[in-house]
């Protein structure tokens, strides 16, 4: 191809098409760049352990429990906060150091009712509210709140549990967790 | 005079197709409430915790010798019966519809989509399994399904040997809200 045919198909349509690309590439890449930079400043170097909430007898049914557990792995692995994320009882989590455990206790539940919801548009919201403990292994605490999590309008009754998940992982994330002493939990 | 039957074809015109829908809606409930008597499978909803799957994906739950099965499409998960700690049935109920209908009625005139939403609800049971992996991480699975399925998917499971800290009970309870059997 001659330099005068490649010149005349650079039409200011095409350059400005091209142009375009270029600039959605390089704030593509620029936002990448600095998600990864601010991954690398949030994670810390601890590992945390989940364990399920404790709730007395008959407080808390069985599905928004074990919702609200896995529901918690999921936002906790989402937010690389930390090294690792373990599992109740997992034997792995034995040997690592600088591990967190993190305990939620029952507060209040209230079941709500989707219809009365969708009828009434202020009654039937279902409530969980729970008391988070993040603590070393020596028992000394690092993070305690008290979290809830609510669906009010529309969603499943189950929504609950996402939201209180998602909640404790933005307290997690944006919790400052000291730095893990020699040795400490080990 | 003409307004008014403007006014009049145009709330059939945004009636009828929500009529349509809720109808149904309907029907669909009617389909899914009819217990199913196949040994196959149940026809569930996976709402959380098998790996592998997506959540709220409709698929066939089976309890065989290989444990809990379920399947959709492409995605595939397996409880094995020696891993299941511990097994929970429950009531509950929810709208029917979706997303879908949700939108549609909200843009129901004189509050009506709340009067569908008296009528487009359905109740359901679910099945909750804590299972244990092989490092000994607990996992707890739910699934949605028809109601009165999950006490039968239930006594399957124990038959089979899986463990369950509460017995099944020869006639599931029908309570509002939740009912752990």
């Amino acid at each position: 191809m001659k330099p005068t045919q490649t010149l005349r198909l650079l039409t200011p349509a095409r350059i400005s098409g091209l142009a375009l690309l270029f600039c959605v590439l390089s704030i593509g890449l620029a936002s990448r760049g600095f998600a990864a930079e601010q991954t690398e400043m949030t994670t810390s170097p601890w590992a945390i352990q989940v364990e399920p909430v404790q709730a007395d007898e008959g407080q808390l049914p069985p599905d928004f429990s074990m919702a609200i557990y896995e529901d918690l792995i999921a936002q906790l692995t989402k937010s690389e906060k930390f090294q690792q994320v373990f599992r109740s009882g997992d034997k792995e989590a034995e040997g690592v150091p600088n591990l967190l455990i993190l305990h939620m206790t029952l507060q209040n539940f209230e079941r709500g009712n989707q219809t009365t919801r969708a009828v009434t548009t202020v009654a039937g919201a279902t409530k969980v509210q729970v008391h988070l403990k993040v603590a070393t292994r020596d028992g000394n605490p690092v993070v305690e709140k008290d979290v809830q999590g609510t669906v009010r309008i529309f969603g499943e009754n189950l929504k609950a549990t996402f939201a209180l998940a998602k909640d404790i992982a933005t307290t997690l994330r944006n919790a400052s967790l000291p730095a893990p002493a020699k040795g400490a939990g080990q | 005079m003409p307004t008014v039957c403007n006014k009049t074809r145009s709330c059939i015109s945004v009636l009828l197709p929500l009529l349509f829908l809720l109808g149904a809606g309907l029907l669909a409930q009617t389909d899914q409430t009819t217990p199913s008597t196949e040994a196959a499978g149940v026809r569930a909803m996976h709402v959380l915790g098998l790996e592998g799957v997506k959540r709220n994906i409709h698929g066939t739950l089976t309890a065989g010798s290989g444990g809990l099965d379920f399947t959709a499409g492409g995605a595939h998960g397996t409880v094995a019966i020696a891993s299941i700690q511990d097994l929970f049935t429950a009531q509950d109920s929810h709208q029917v519809g979706g997303k879908v209908l949700t939108v549609a009625k909200m843009g129901v005139p004189y509050g009506g989509g709340r009067v569908i939403s008296l009528f487009s609800h359905e109740k359901l049971d679910s099945l909750t399994v804590e299972y244990r992996d092989a490092n000994g991480g607990l996992h707890g699975v739910v699934f949605t399904m028809p109601l009165g399925q999950a006490t039968v998917l239930k006594k399957q499971l124990v038959d089979l040997g899986a463990h369950a800290s509460i017995p099944v009970a020869s006639q599931p309870q029908k309570q509002d809200g939740d009912a752990k059997q």
